[in-house]
């Protein structure tokens, strides 16, 4: 009980201390409490939303692999199951490759056609998933590997073909905000936290779930839907945060597990805490690849498995009783 | 004041594509009995289960639960009359006892805090499958029989008046058996539950169950108490396995052993 008042507690002082060093740090110090109009400028169109954009990318990329993990049953599960990365490829790899133009004047072509090719992915992935009858949860997962791995060899001549291009492909594999703008923000502002609080209304039926699906139709869990909601959700979470941030690997499959690791499996706290900590947790790794190599910066994908896995790896390490 | 019977199947029968998996079944099963569902594998007892809980409707025939067509109860309704203890679940995620138990109230609410009722019917139920200690543990940590306790908690908390288990007492010691059965056997005795549990043990049925249902092929083979269902003629029938009966004592006449299949 304890435990958890403290977490309640830290959640807010947590995602504040956060936000004043992320908004704090970079090339140009700023002082929050003395600012110029530089400063200003800086502050409020450069920083500000590329802090939100972070906490929330990383809070939806984290929630998406909760979310999978939990509807497959499966620890390995990743936000990029279903086949969405490699969609979201595709459409960067073919905006870079052939300098097509962004059809929506304030996004930056990369994102707009990577939010294409996820949603293309998805549709195919549910297209091959679907049957007579509903849709089966480990069909549409297979159908996800087998378009994922379509795609990606479409990817693969696509960076044959790239020349130039392929240091920014490569950039977009690796993931970062250095082109954040208030336009994706507001998009992600709009979208991720929706999903998430639908999310977290669900949470006892997907905890139901853990038990099998006749344990929880016989508790009056309407399997089906639910199965469907959560894949649409973290499908689409994945879809949002790609668009804006390129594939930042890690956060998905990792920060699911340190949560449980440290507050158990029940889904009713384990998706609030693994979206706040995710979005923290990407708020201070992009921090830090703006900074240790300044005014050069790092893809921020690199910096989230150099620092996420070691932390990861003591966890287990120290917590290994309580896996099961 | 109860409904003359806790489930009535009429003529109830079920299939896909053309093959019947169950053929033609009527039963009523009375309130507050424990009902031994016995047959040999394949022969429909796990579909004849998901008929009895509505998650598959039949092709014909009416299941009636507690006086109500079991197809016009809204599910929440009917978990909060019907529950269903499944063969253990490997879990993935490590859920505590406690957690485990609280998803029984599911369909009492289930969705912010905790109400009083529910931590009632929580404690409630860890006492009556005697799991009260086990509280705290992770549930990957229990061991077969702590586990079995656990998931019948889990349906007890759903304060179901009918209680249906898919073999129970698999993978189960001698003794985990025994008080496993002892506690169903409780329920229904002193809070008129009805349980309907699959049990492969014609000796364990005959010691705890007040009647068997024999099935095979999809076919009813026998249905009343226990004492005259169950014998060597219709176990050889229904199992094909050669039993000798030996006289019992008290109000359970008969023990069966079986006998060496290859002496002649």
């Amino acid at each position: 009980m304890n435990r958890q008042r403290l977490h309640v507690w830290l959640i807010p002082a947590c995602i504040l201390a956060v936000v004043v060093i992320g908004l704090s740090i970079g090339p140009v110090p700023i002082s929050l409490f003395a600012m110029s109009a530089t400063d200003k400028e800086i502050l409020f169109n450069l920083r500000l939303p590329r802090v939100l954009s972070a906490f929330l990318v990383g809070g939806g990329l984290a929630l998406a692999g909760a979310i999978f993990q939990g509807l497959f049953r499966n620890p390995i599960a990743d936000s990029y199951l279903l086949g969405v990365s490699s969609g979201a490829s595709l459409g960067a790899a073919a905006a870079i490759v052939f300098k097509l133009a962004s059809p929506l004047a304030n996004f930056a072509a990369v994102s707009v056609f990577a939010f294409g090719g996820s949603l293309g992915a998805l549709a195919l992935v549910f297209y091959f998933g679907h049957r007579q009858g509903g849709f089966s949860i480990f069909r549409l997962l297979l159908s996800g590997l087998g378009v994922g791995l379509f795609l990606s060899s479409l990817v693969a001549i696509f960076m044959l073909m790239a020349g130039e291009e392929l240091k920014a492909l490569i950039f977009f594999f690796l993931g970062g905000f250095s082109s954040s703008s208030w336009d994706t923000t507001w998009v992600s502002l709009a979208c991720i936290p929706l999903a998430a609080l639908i999310s977290c209304y669900f949470a006892p039926e997907l905890n139901l779930l853990l038990l099998g699906e006749e344990t929880a139709r016989s508790s009056g869990v309407r399997t089906g839907r639910i199965q469907l909601l959560y894949a649409v959700l973290a499908a689409l979470l994945t879809s949002i945060s790609v668009s804006v941030a390129g594939l930042i690997g890690f956060i998905g499959l990792i920060v699911p597990h340190m949560i449980r690791l440290c507050f158990g499996a029940d889904h009713r706290t384990l998706f609030p805490l693994t979206f706040f900590s995710g979005g923290i947790f990407l708020v201070l790794c992009d921090a830090a690849a703006r900074t240790v190599m300044a005014p050069a910066e790092l893809p921020v994908g690199i910096v989230t498995s150099l620092v996420g896995v070691p932390i990861f790896l003591y966890l287990i390490r120290n917590e290994a009783g309580d896996l099961g | 004041m109860e409904a003359t019977h806790a489930l009535d199947v009429r003529n109830v029968s079920f299939g896909y594509n053309g093959g019947l998996l169950l053929n033609n079944l009527s039963f009523a099963i009375a309130a507050g009995e424990l009902i031994a569902l016995i047959g040999p594998n394949g022969s429909g007892k796990t579909t004849l289960l998901k008929i009895l809980l509505g998650l598959l409707a039949p092709n014909s025939g009416t299941v009636t639960l507690r006086g109500q067509s079991l197809s016009s109860y809204q599910p929440r309704e009917r978990a909060k009359t019907i529950a269903y203890v499944s063969q253990q679940p490997a879990l993935s995620f490590p859920l505590t006892v406690c957690e485990l138990v609280s998803l029984g109230r599911y369909p009492h609410g289930g969705r912010g805090r905790q109400s009083a009722a529910d931590t009632v019917a929580i404690t409630d139920a860890l006492e009556r499958s005697a799991a009260s200690d086990l509280r705290d543990r992770r549930f990957n940590t229990l061991s077969g029989g702590e586990k079995q306790k656990v998931l019948i908690a889990r349906a007890l908390a759903q304060s179901a008046r009918v209680l249906l288990l898919d073999e129970p007492t698999l993978h189960l010691d001698l003794k985990f058996q025994l008080q496993i059965l002892a506690a169903l056997k409780r329920l229904c005795v002193d809070e008129r539950i009805t349980v309907i549990t699959v049990l492969h043990d014609v000796n364990l049925a005959s010691l705890f169950a007040d009647q068997a249902l024999l099935l095979s092929g999809g076919a009813l083979r026998g249905f009343g108490p226990v004492t005259e269902v169950v014998n060597e003629a219709s176990i050889k029938a229904l199992l094909d396995v050669d039993l000798t009966a030996i006289a019992g004592t008290d109000s359970r006449p008969r023990y069966f052993v079986p006998r060496d299949p290859f002496s002649k």
